[in-house]
């Protein structure tokens, strides 16, 4: 809350402001998420978390069986509660948090819980997205039932013809006597439904009822709303979620408005729920006697262990299974979480014929530039502002040529053109480590990754072996095959499990030039351990650096990929494919946007997979397949912004003496604190070094520019970008979801507080902009005055010969000074060049010339003035 | 003075009127001109970075669309499964695929679409000691026999011809290719065919196009366009060439081959040049053809146009355009008609900056002719003002349609581009030339290696400036570019000089900071030092202090 009560303070003292003000801040208080389970939930930039769910409760679940004699026999009973973060004004797409403890440990986990590949489990936890209120009482067409619920597939919703001791439905204790019908579920039986009429074998459906026009049936796939499919695009949202044998879970459940799913058709005005039903099996009717097959299947208690995987999609007992979400008696165990929409953010209008004005550049605004566009075209007093996404190198390159009002970087970049470019603070955010890592035995995702420079190092230069296929790599041939063997990584990182996997010796990241990989690489130089182990020295546990990347010079903006060893192997499809293995597995990808969906989706981008494809009769390499829930190990670096976006978790980083600091809000906070700027209008730097300095600042925190010429910018798109610098300083930095407002994964820059420099800074450079009239000459603060200092050596080593003798000197000695150091110091200022050999090559010609002519001068007078020396 | 102000005051009153009922009525869809849902879609890799910054812009305005790649056969495949509402596909539906498998949309009615053009560029990592060439040209010929491994060497004859006698090392030649069923594949297999049979057929064992590469001998095969940009890029690619989308080699910073076009020029996929040839993009209008409405380039293949690039194409969406689609609603269609609207008009003007090429008017029209099927599969979907008129497309103006904009701007090539000629020193790979700098092209490419502090600080700004850094750094003798050139020693001596500063200059320099750094600090101690001891030593000769005055 600390983000948003500064912002309040801050704001609420413009009297002018303050009914506006209200109205929003009413507006997000009642968005603030309220709850969540606090400590293993990922902490989002510029979002507190509450301290009290939103939704929860307990309920007490049992399993019964009536036996031949009538009697009731409880076979399971556990008090559960769900507890769901937030509820309330949620958009579209966006993921809450499901939580649950004293639920029946789940068995047979499924490599994909979502949509129908999650039937395959034993005592999951379904989560579905249901329209309608929970409640008799409510009108039936209002009312919330299993035809209300959404899944993707028929499969999940319907039994088709299925023989009689398999309809475990017609057994519920507490089906009504239309259940017990072989076929049921809908009346009257639609033509396009017939054929799921089959003499002797049964059929249960559950139609779904749309917001608007008649049922489906949903007897196949084709009677099924437009908006299902197997294998879609869009993956589902429903869920199967695993209960840990300690009776816990958890699952991000991503909800869906009107706008994804128009059948389903939630919005501000249609209430919805979101339904959470523990499966505690079947509980059965009055078994007959003798038991038929139909009783026996009713009462099955499971045939996978608590805990244990079923990758290999084997058959599970129907009773305990979550295939019968709807069947009575699992029905009756549901919680409903009511959820509510918020109103949908106003749109522009296709039509609007102003033509955009596009910035170009980082994608780490690419989540802000999204929210934040709606609250230009709608504005008639503003322009039409779009953020197109490339390299920060590409995006200055074109706004210097005029292809692009405006630049988004997040670093000071050479200028090619001779028009001074200043650097408006735009957004405080980073990037992440980002991660998906499930722990051992299905106990559910790893929270807590900690990762520092030197195992940063070794990912990048590609010294972990990834398999046997790496062992036979020249010079490195005893290092780990991976993180998980990697006595470094395994000590920080406790309580993981050990056996390799590809995936733990690469870390996937970008293919192209970006800051952000400026930023990342400056973090491992910044380290001396990592530096010493990039340089050739060994780890303490005898990992050495790939020599192809040993002494690889850092920072750097774009990571190569260096390695050529081909490994030898047996296989008739590597050697038809003869790849560099290391590069496989690092496989980089042009965009953040592919990283972050590659993590959600738990499918690496490694290149490794070989085999032969029978219709084209090709050996071929791809992509490896997507990995199992509860063997998922992959790492990604990520922006803040898609984080927050997606809920990936992302990685504390090591600072100074040990610790190891999470991407937060006073992380972030502390990082700005020590971004300087040397000149006016410049770009801030944070340094590794200082970082480094720090307990408490992450290390990944950059902050991200509007850059724009300050002269020939033409003044139209001048006012524009000064437009914008203003606007996305002020009310962009609001926190929130709405329309122009900042998302999370953003540190609030605020007028005050440890932003407040970059505030100040951003108004001037929109004044500059729209002013496009450079002020007279920067005042000198860091690098101009570094240029006068080394200049000044120069001068004073060519004092000696020049103050020694008398005579001519005098008179040539100044006047060859001033001329030459003239010339240096205009050239010398201005661009923001690097300074470490750029310096040197500049000063070097003058130190030549007045060296050589001191030397020339003294021996001038010693051999022509005074003639030459007697022996 | 008065009247004014209670006229603003009553305007003033009735804006909040107005406002408080907006506030009140306004209900979401309604209030915006069309209702959308989210659609979705997998296919072309090839189109894909463009179609990503599309989606993010329709974001703007409510409109949701999910765009998963794939490649453009899981794109086709998909549709007719009816898994998606959309696919992106380089090639029609092939009725049946080279495999004998079918590839139809097993029913399901559509139409193809015009999306974006773009040119298939060939990009390649070819090093002369520490030095990436960055201006190879070859003809089509030798293009297609470098791929059908007829051509195995980078000094076979061939290239050197194309090069106009300037040779390259003896380095075997490592074609890459796609592994996965790529439209980018289908695209340059097509061109093959009809451009240069004689070579592919003998090939492939057949004739036609084929989305699958059937790679051979010391061809490597990858999986994406990003995939194979990769391996090239990497520090195995050494003698590496393939083909993506100049996206791609564009992000990447990497030169592509100027391909010989048939006015005798050696051309780059520019926008311009992808424009100038798809002018003469036919559209097949036989409405009993399974390809009805799909592109015919052989126009394209032998454009006369210098400026034309030859493998230039497009990719198209293909839309559901049956009446009783069960995946489609209002809606949806409404989503794909205004997506689409926006991706034809507007959207074209960012094609150039991401390595794509607008589309022209004749293809913007024949795409607007398709999206009006949505409205007569569905009368309630609103098409009106969403034509060529009101479309901010930057190839062609509204108001006159005959002319393509972009196409006039279009700068012709430089002389030393031509057969024969040359070659250019001028890079690859950065977009090319903007049409205002076309004159200056060439010195513009020569300090395209000049951020090297030496040549800032020398400000001299002679012809002779580079060459002088490349010296500098005194590390690679053997890229001595002279030698390169002018092998047979005919090569014109002007492009040879800003060859000669060529660009790698820049790449080289990391590994030659250190020393050079050692030297300068050497260099600074010795002149602090060495003037003081001669001036010392000259004094300190016996005799010599005594002696004085």
């Amino acid at each position: 809350m600390s983000a948003l009560s500064a912002w309040w303070s801050e704001r609420s003292k413009r009297p002018l402001a303050v009914a506006g003000v209200a109205l929003v801040g009413a507006a997000l208080l009642t968005w603030a998420p309220v709850g969540a389970s606090a400590a293993d939930e990922p902490v989002v930039v510029g979002r507190s978390a509450a301290a009290k769910p939103a939704y929860s409760q307990t309920k007490r679940l049992e399993r019964v069986f009536v036996n031949a004699a009538g009697e009731r026999e409880v076979q399971i009973q556990n008090d559960v509660t769900v507890t769901a973060d937030q509820t309330r004004n949620l958009r579209g797409r966006q993921r809450i948090n499901i939580a649950w403890k004293g639920a029946q440990p789940s068995g047979g986990r499924a490599s994909s819980p979502y949509g129908e590949k999650g039937m395959a489990q034993e005592y999951p936890v379904v989560v579905l997205q249901c329209r309608g209120v929970d409640s008799a009482s409510v009108a039936a067409a209002q009312r919330l039932t299993p035809e209300t619920c959404w899944t993707a597939t028929n499969l999940q919703r319907s039994q088709v013809a299925v023989s009689r001791g398999a309809a475990v439905w017609t057994k519920d204790l507490d089906a009504s006597a239309d259940y017990r019908q072989p076929f049921s579920g809908i009346d009257p039986n639609p033509a396009s439904c017939k054929s799921a009429v089959v003499p002797d074998l049964w059929t249960r459906l559950t139609p779904f009822r749309p917001l608007k026009g008649t049922a489906f049936p949903a007897c196949s796939s084709d009677t099924m709303p437009p908006e299902a499919a197997v294998g879609a695009a869009f993956p589902p949202a429903e869920v199967a979620a695993f209960t840990d044998t300690e009776g816990n879970g958890s699952i991000q459940f991503e909800v869906r408005s009107d706008v994804e799913n128009e059948s389903l058709g939630c919005s501000n005005k249609v209430k919805c729920a979101v339904v959470v039903i523990p499966i505690v099996g079947l509980s059965c009717a009055q078994e007959e006697s003798p038991a038929t097959p139909v009783d026996q299947a009713c009462r099955r208690g499971g045939q996978h262990l608590p805990g244990s995987s079923n990758f290999a999609g084997q058959g599970v007992d129907a009773a305990v299974s979550p295939s019968y979400w709807w069947s009575p008696s699992n029905w009756k165990h549901r919680f409903t979480v009511p959820i509510t929409f918020g109103l949908p953010p106003n749109t522009c209008d296709v039509l609007d014929s102003r033509p955009a004005t596009g910035f170009y550049g980082s994608e780490l605004l690419a989540q802000a530039g999204l929210q934040w566009a709606p609250a230009y075209c709608l504005d008639k007093k503003r322009f039409k502002f779009q953020h197109n996404q490339m390299s920060d190198e590409a995006g200055f390159n074109l706004m210097e040529k005029g292809g692009g009002a405006a630049a988004i970087v997040s670093s000071a970049h050479e200028r090619k053109g001779d028009d001074p470019v200043g650097y408006a603070p735009t957004a405080v955010t980073g990037f992440g480590i980002g991660y998906v890592i499930d722990r051992p035995n299905n106990a559910g995702e790893y929270e807590r990754l900690r990762l520092n420079p030197r195992l940063l190092a070794k990912l990048l230069t590609q010294s972990y072996l990834g398999s046997d296929l790496g062992r036979d790599h020249p010079g490195i041939k005893e290092n780990p095959l991976g993180l998980m063997s990697d006595p470094e990584f395994t000590k920080l990182n406790p309580g993981l499990k050990l056996d390799s996997q590809e995936t733990g010796a690469t870390l996937l990241g970008l293919a192209n030039a970006s800051d952000v990989v400026e930023q990342l690489t400056a973090y491992i130089a910044a380290d001396e351990a990592a530096m010493a182990f990039v340089n050739g020295k060994a780890d303490p546990w005898g990992m050495k650096v790939n020599p192809a990347y040993r002494k690889v010079s850092l920072p750097r903006s774009s990571w190569p990929l260096l390695d050529e060893y081909i490994p030898k192997t047996g296989s008739t499809c590597r050697q038809q494919n003869p790849a560099v293995y290391f590069s496989q597995l690092a496989a980089p990808v042009p965009t953040m946007r592919r990283i972050s969906e590659s993590l959600l989706d738990a499918w690496p981008n490694v290149q490794t997979k070989c085999e032969y494809d029978a219709p084209t009769a090709l050996y071929k390499v791809g992509r490896v397949d997507r990995q199992s829930y509860g063997a998922r190990f992959m790492l990604g670096l990520v922006s803040l912004g898609d984080a927050a976006r997606f809920g990936i978790r992302t990685a504390a980083l090591q600072a100074k003496g040990g610790s190891y600091v999470a991407a937060t809000d006073a992380s972030l906070g502390a990082a700005v604190k020590l971004a300087e700027r040397e000149k006016r209008y410049g770009a801030f730097e944070i340094s590794q070094q200082d970082l480094r300095r720090s307990t408490r600042a992450y290390p990944g925190t950059m902050v991200v520019y509007t850059a724009a010429r300050l002269r020939n910018a033409g003044q139209e798109d001048a006012d524009k970008v000064a437009q914008f610098i203003r606007v996305s300083i002020t009310e962009g930095q609001r926190p929130g979801s709405g329309n122009g407002q900042l998302p999370g994964g953003f540190l609030p820059i605020t007028k005050r507080g440890v932003t407040a420099e970059l505030y100040a800074a951003a108004q001037e450079v929109a004044t500059a902009v729209e002013k496009q009239r450079p002020a007279p000459t920067p005042k000198p603060s860091g690098t101009p005055s570094s240029t006068p200092s080394t200049a000044a050596p120069a001068v004073d080593a060519a004092d000696p010969p020049a103050a020694a003798p008398t005579g001519v000197a005098p008179s040539a000695a100044p006047s060859a000074v001033p001329t030459v150091s003239a010339t240096t110091a205009p050239v010398a200022t201005d661009p923001t060049a690097s300074i470490s050999s750029g310096t040197a090559s500049r000063v070097m010609p003058t130190l030549l010339l007045i060296g050589l002519l001191g030397i020339a001068l003294a021996s001038l007078l010693r051999f022509v003035v005074q003639g030459p020396r007697r022996r | 003075m008065n009247r004014p102000s209670t006229r603003h005051r009553s305007i003033r009153a009735v804006i909040a009127i107005l406002i408080a009922l907006g506030c009140t009525f306004s209900t979401p869809g309604t209030a915006a001109a069309a209702t959308y849902a989210q659609i979705e879609g997998t296919g072309s890799t090839w189109s894909d970075l463009i179609v990503q910054q599309w989606i993010a812009d329709v974001n703007s305005n409510g409109m949701q669309v999910v765009y998963t790649g794939g490649g453009s056969s899981k794109g086709r495949k998909d549709f007719s499964l009816k898994s998606t509402d959309f696919a992106i596909s380089e090639i029609p539906y092939q009725g049946k695929d080279e495999q004998g498998n079918a590839d139809t949309s097993a029913g399901r009615e559509y139409a193809y679409l015009p999306i974006v053009a773009g040119g298939t560029a060939f990009t390649y990592q070819l090093n002369i000691g520490n030095q990436k060439v960055r201006n190879l040209r070859l003809s089509g010929e030798t293009l297609t026999k470098i791929f059908t491994n007829e051509i195995t060497s980078w000094d076979d004859p061939a290239i050197t011809k194309d090069n106009n006698g300037r040779s390259f090392p003896k380095l075997p030649i490592t074609p890459v290719v796609r592994s996965d069923g790529s439209g980018t594949t289908a695209q340059f297999t097509t061109w093959m065919d009809k451009a240069h049979p004689g070579p592919w057929r003998k090939f492939f064992g057949k004739s036609g196009l084929t989305s699958y590469f059937p790679r051979k001998g010391r061809a490597v095969s990858q999986a994406g366009s990003d995939q194979v940009m990769n391996y090239i890029a990497s520090s195995a690619g050494n003698g590496t060439i393939g083909y993506v989308e100049y996206a791609y080699p564009l992000d990447k910073d990497y030169p592509v081959v100027k391909v010989e076009n048939a006015a005798g020029y050696f051309v780059e996929p520019t926008e311009y040049n992808t424009a100038v040839a798809l002018t003469k993009a036919k559209i097949n209008q036989d409405k009993s053809s399974p390809l009805y409405l799909t592109q015919i380039l052989d126009g394209v293949y032998t454009n006369k146009d210098p400026r034309a690039y030859p493998i230039s194409s497009y990719s198209y969406m293909i839309i559901p355009t049956g009446k009783t689609d069960t995946r489609m609603t209002t809606a949806k269609r409404q989503t794909i008609a205004d997506f689409m609207f926006y991706s034809l008009c507007a959207g074209q003007s960012k094609a150039g900056p991401y390595g794509y090429s607008p589309l022209p008017l004749n293809l913007v029209q024949a795409g607007f002719q398709q999206l009006a099927k949505l409205k007569t599969a569905d009368p309630k979907v609103e098409v009106t003002n969403r034509d060529v008129k009101s479309c901010n497309n930057p190839t062609f103006d509204g108001k006159n349609l005959n002319k393509n904009l972009l196409a006039e701007k279009a700068p012709q090539p430089e002389a030393c581009d031509k057969t024969g000629a040359g070659p250019c020193g001028t890079e690859t790979g950065q977009g090319g030339a903007k049409p205002a700098d076309t004159p200056s092209q060439a010195p513009a490419a020569g300090g395209g290696g000049a951020q090297t502090p030496a040549a800032g600080g020398g400000a001299t700004a002679a012809p002779g400036d580079a060459p002088t850094d490349a010296a500098v750094p005194g590390t690679d003798p053997a890229a001595g570019d002279p030698g390169v050139v002018t092998d047979d020693g005919s090569g014109t001596t002007t492009d040879t000089a800003v060859f000669a500063s060529a660009t790698e200059l820049e790449a080289s320099r990391p590994a030659d900071n250190a020393p050079f750094g050692w030297l300068a600090v050497g260099l600074l101690v010795a002149l602090v030092v060495l003037p003081g001891v001669y001036a010392a030593s000259l004094r300190r000769r016996p005799g010599t202090t005594g002696a004085r005055r």
